[in-house]
């Protein structure tokens, strides 16, 4: 295949943010090895410019519909969306994570080298429109993610789940492999685009063709598992459980959100003609997750486990947004992916803050009184907690309305009514931590360390998005449908 | 009829809901150790929002306006989705907003100061207040239903929390009750609006636009299990939020648990208040947005009001617990409300209508006497007080008035009520007024036997029971001038809400 395909060519523009984000890399790299053991923040300053600098950067791409490098990447407001999304998350992210790790003994500069390495892969994979590209963004994301789980060297747990992350990973990266193939195999073609122009010329046809059938088959397979939507979601609560929670803290929204940008792209732009074929399948995987994500976590005593199978769960919610196979119900899944982001974060970066001093804290019996020890942590806890359960006026809330809606308006029920179940469940677990932060205080319990600014104004941010979006949703539900419009 | 006219460009009826929420921002900043100072807040904050709303109550003109709606207040909020900031009053939420400033005010003055963690209570009553507003106010689907949603957390954690005996049992129990009803109501929100929008093109959530077209069509049940008219199905959906609330027989379960676990100035909001919220409901948005199922379902909805009726009241007579013969009294006088709302013509839903205030006065008024007795005697066992009266006159007296409006007395503002609803019900449905009939009967023997037993009675040894302080009668004094005002002038509040009543759908078609 030549580089000049279909007169698209190479366009620096486009992957200009990805760029960026390589080049922080590299000088991250390097200055790692100048930048004495005690100024190691530099590195953390040098990644938030790189970052933003990317995030700058991606918002030339917004209203752009340019593809390049022979239509394997598109500059689109969708992958602008995303970009952005990603960027912030992993700026957040960024800026919390120097007191983290001296906390926990961690403080390489490596740990910012593969946190830009994953974010480029997940950028790489929400502007991907060939298999190719979603392969090499799977791959890049992944294995700075292997990495990154195991990156406590000395805990045995993390060593745990980076392997299991790893073997497990593998396995699922197969499935996407083979079912690349497959599709190439029936279609010709490893340009979404391509694909897209026989799945739409073969008609009927192309809905009866069991190779193409198989591939995209395998396809979801492969992106379930890193939207851990289940039955694909094993490695989940090992994986949040074991690696440094900010690790957790960052996957567990970045890895979720490029997974669904990928999920978009495939199935609502290149396959909305055999949407009859897929609709059943993933279906099912969305009631699968809201089922088990729903269920285990109400028995869960550890709160990064029972923030993974909540993950699990909201992994059903994103995904019922996307079956109705429309536009329009996939802003839905946009609204809901950002809004999950913000308030997921939260709530993982509320457990770093209170984990900092030690293993034991992801314990809910440690969270006993939280609210007279640590007022303003318990405080905004408790609006992430109100959010993900979806009670106004908080953005959760409107997330969940929205693909209600969608589904309303698709006249989609069974799915709808699980949901609505699903989530009367969720109440349980998730104001059970309130309730357990309310209660009276344990008096063995003493705290050592501050909260520092940088943690706690992003906390303060987070909690505040999560409640102005959650009574001015109007803007971001803007921004959503016009990143939702996909054409190719 | 007004007495006064309002300047037009304030939203006042946005300040009803900002004004609790900036005075649970001033009590969030204060310390948590200046109690006296966040309890002050907390009252000087209600007292601004009652003064308000009393203002608004006074300038409220009846019959004019679009739909009867006045005070309205009309700005974008979601356009993509039809969504709007829409708020307004008429005769259906007028008295209740009343009754809502005058209950959060004492709820908070009778809040004592020595509670534990008082800053996070009174924050949590002045949301609750804020949200218990919008209920009332809003005219949007899905602000309502923002509004229905946050009330249910401050209301959880008030019981959860600072809650007696089996708390977190009594919340949670109540918790599951209400999301489920809360999700059946939001689809059934979002049925009709997709529904309207199919038969008008136009995606709006606006309760003006919907009442205007009502949805028609049947539902045909998959697997051939017959079919179900659009309305009836939506109906029920609505209703089955509203019926938990209020709540309706047989979905009372949640109550006794906690109207009991609930401390008392959370009960006086939640009785005298929360449960008015689902008989608003019902009238609102069940008798106006789908008048053909009111008309269907009615019946059966009477009947399980009639059997609510019915059980509250044999409930209360076997309680020994005073708070728990309270709640199931309300429950009772809830079955009255309900029975009014679904006889569906005009002396019925009036009657609901005045009893909502009623009930709403009579029942704080109850639960805080069991307060006061509760506080004093050190037990609230039926069977272990005894002739109070002799030591606390007064006491008796004022509690004798509260009893005798309970039940139903002519001259006291329970009658007035119960009166019209009869007359409602005997129009639509004989038998049940006469079951009614049975429960009006069997309501003066379980108030008298309350009052007589505790106070009357001669006791083995004068009891140690302190007379009603200044301050007391000072909290219970704004009841009992509503219970002689109401009782005294009977046709106030029917002539008030009448041009709302006679315009709902369920009256005119």
């Amino acid at each position: 295949m030549t580089i000049n395909v279909n007169g698209v060519g190479i366009d620096y523009g486009v992957i200009l943010p990805e760029l960026i984000v390589v080049g922080t890399a590299i000088v991250v790299l390097f200055l790692e090895l100048v930048v004495p053991a005690d100024r190691r923040r530099w590195l953390a300053a040098v990644t938030v410019v790189g970052l933003l600098g990317a995030l700058i950067a991606s918002l030339a791409l917004w209203g752009q519909n340019r593809a390049a490098f022979g239509g394997t990447v598109v500059g689109d407001s969708l992958a602008a969306f995303f970009n952005v999304l990603l960027l912030a998350i992993s700026i957040l992210t960024v800026l919390i994570s120097p007191r983290f790790l001296q906390a926990v003994e961690l403080d390489f500069g490596e740990y910012y080298v593969l946190l830009l390495g994953a974010t480029a892969g997940m950028m790489l994979l929400a502007a991907a429109t060939s298999l190719m590209t979603i392969f090499l963004g799977i791959e890049l994301l992944s294995i700075s993610l292997y990495v990154l789980s195991g990156f406590a060297r000395t805990a045995l747990r993390s060593q745990e789940s980076a392997l299991k992350y790893l073997l497990l990973g593998g396995f699922a990266t197969g499935f996407l492999l083979y079912g690349m193939a497959l599709i190439y195999g029936a279609t010709g073609s490893t340009t979404l685009r391509g694909i897209a122009a026989f799945t739409v010329a073969g008609g009927s046809n192309a809905a009866g063709n069991v190779l193409l059938l198989l591939g995209i088959g395998f396809l979801s397979v492969g992106l379930a598992f890193k939207a851990s939507a289940a039955p694909f979601h094993m490695w989940t609560p090992d994986v949040y459980e074991g690696a440094p929670t900010i690790v957790t803290t960052f996957m567990s929204v970045a890895t979720k959100s490029a997974a669904f940008a990928a999920i978009g792209r495939i199935f609502i732009a290149t396959f909305p003609s055999i949407s009859s074929r897929w609709y059943f399948p993933l279906a099912l995987i969305a009631i699968f997750s809201l089922f088990i994500g729903n269920l285990v976590a109400v028995i869960q005593d550890n709160i990064k486990r029972m923030l993974a199978y909540s993950g699990i769960a909201h992994a059903g919610y994103i995904l019922l947004g996307v079956l109705p196979g429309t536009t329009q119900a996939f802003t839905a899944t946009l609204f809901y992916i950002a809004a999950y982001s913000v308030m997921n974060f939260g709530a993982f970066a509320v457990v770093t803050a209170v984990g900092a001093g030690g293993e034991q804290t992801a314990e809910l019996s440690y969270w006993r009184g939280l609210f007279y020890r640590r007022p303003f942590l318990a405080t905004v806890m408790t609006i992430f907690m109100l959010s993900l359960a979806g009670i106004p006026p908080t953005v959760g809330f409107f997330a969940k309305l929205f693909v209600f809606q969608a589904l309303v308006n698709a006249q989609i029920w069974a799915p709808l009514i699980v949901a609505v179940i699903m989530t009367i469940v969720s109440f349980y677990y998730y104001l059970r931590v309130i309730v357990v932060m309310l209660a009276p205080a344990d008096e063995a319990v003493v705290e050592t360390h501050g909260l520092g600014v940088s943690t706690s104004t992003v906390l303060g941010a987070a909690a505040l998005a999560t409640i102005v979006l959650g009574i001015f949703p109007a803007t971001v539900l803007d921004w959503a449908t016009h990143a939702a419009s996909l054409h190719f | 009829m007004s007495w006064y006219t309002l300047p037009g460009q304030v939203p006042w009826l946005t300040l009803v809901l900002v004004i609790p929420l900036a005075g649970a921002l001033l009590v969030a900043l204060t310390p948590s150790i200046a109690g006296r100072v966040i309890k002050q807040l907390g009252v000087l904050t209600s007292v601004i929002t009652l003064a308000l709303v009393l203002a608004i109550v006074g300038g409220f003109q009846h019959g004019v306006g679009s739909l009867h709606l006045q005070f309205e207040e009309a700005r974008q909020w979601i356009p993509a989705l039809g969504i709007s900031y829409h708020v307004g009053i008429d005769g259906l939420s007028l008295f209740l907003l009343g009754l809502n400033a005058l209950l959060f005010l004492l709820a908070i003055v009778v809040t004592d100061p020595l509670t534990p963690r008082l800053k996070q209570f009174v924050l949590l009553l002045l949301i609750l207040e804020a949200a218990t507003a919008g209920i009332l106010l809003a005219l949007d689907l899905i602000l309502f239903y923002v509004f229905w949603e946050a009330m249910l957390v401050p209301l959880y954690f008030l019981i959860g929390v600072w809650g007696e005996g089996r708390r977190v049992y009594a919340a949670f129990k109540f918790l599951i009750y209400t999301v489920i009803g809360s999700f059946a109501m939001l689809i059934a929100i979002l049925a009709v609006a997709a529904i309207n929008f199919s038969q008008t093109q136009q995606l709006s959530f606006d309760w003006t636009v919907l009442v205007q077209h009502p949805a028609v069509g049947i539902w045909h049940l998959p697997a051939g299990l017959g079919t179900i008219g659009i309305q009836q199905l939506l109906f029920l959906g609505f209703g089955l939020a509203f019926a938990i609330k209020m709540p309706i027989f047989p979905l009372h379960t949640w109550l006794p648990a906690a109207y009991t676990s609930a401390p008392i100035p959370v009960v006086i909001v939640f009785s005298g208040l929360v449960s008015k919220l689902g008989a608003y409901g019902f009238l609102r948005f069940n008798l106006a947005l789908f008048p053909d199922a009111a008309h269907s379902l009615g019946p059966a909805l009477a009947l399980l009001a009639t059997i609510g009726i019915l059980y509250g009241a044999f409930m209360a007579l076997v309680q020994t617990d005073l708070k728990r013969l309270v709640a199931y009294a309300s429950m009772s006088h809830l079955g009255f409300i309900g029975l009014g709302i679904f006889a569906g013509n005009l002396l019925g839903i009036e009657g609901a209508l005045v009893q909502m205030v009623n009930h709403g006065v009579i029942i704080a008024a109850l639960f805080l006497v069991v307060g006061m007795i509760e506080r004093r005697a050190g037990t609230r066992d039926r069977t272990q007080l005894r002739g109070l009266g002799a030591s606390a006159p007064l006491f008796a007296a004022l509690f004798l008035v509260v009893s005798l409006a309970a039940l139903g007395l002519p001259g006291l503002n329970g009658f007035v009520g119960e009166f019209l609803i009869m007359l409602g019900a005997w129009t639509a449905f004989v038998p049940l007024a006469v079951a009614a009939g049975v429960g009006v009967v069997l309501a003066a023997w379980y108030v008298l036997r309350f009052y007589q037993g505790s106070f009357q009675e001669a006791p083995p040894q004068p009891p140690a029971f302190t007379e009603m302080r200044a301050g007391d009668v000072g909290i219970l004094a704004p009841l009992l001038a509503l219970m002689l005002v109401i009782g005294i002038s009977p046709a106030f509040f029917p002539a008030a809400v009448e041009a709302t009543v006679r315009a709902l759908p369920v009256i005119t078609r």
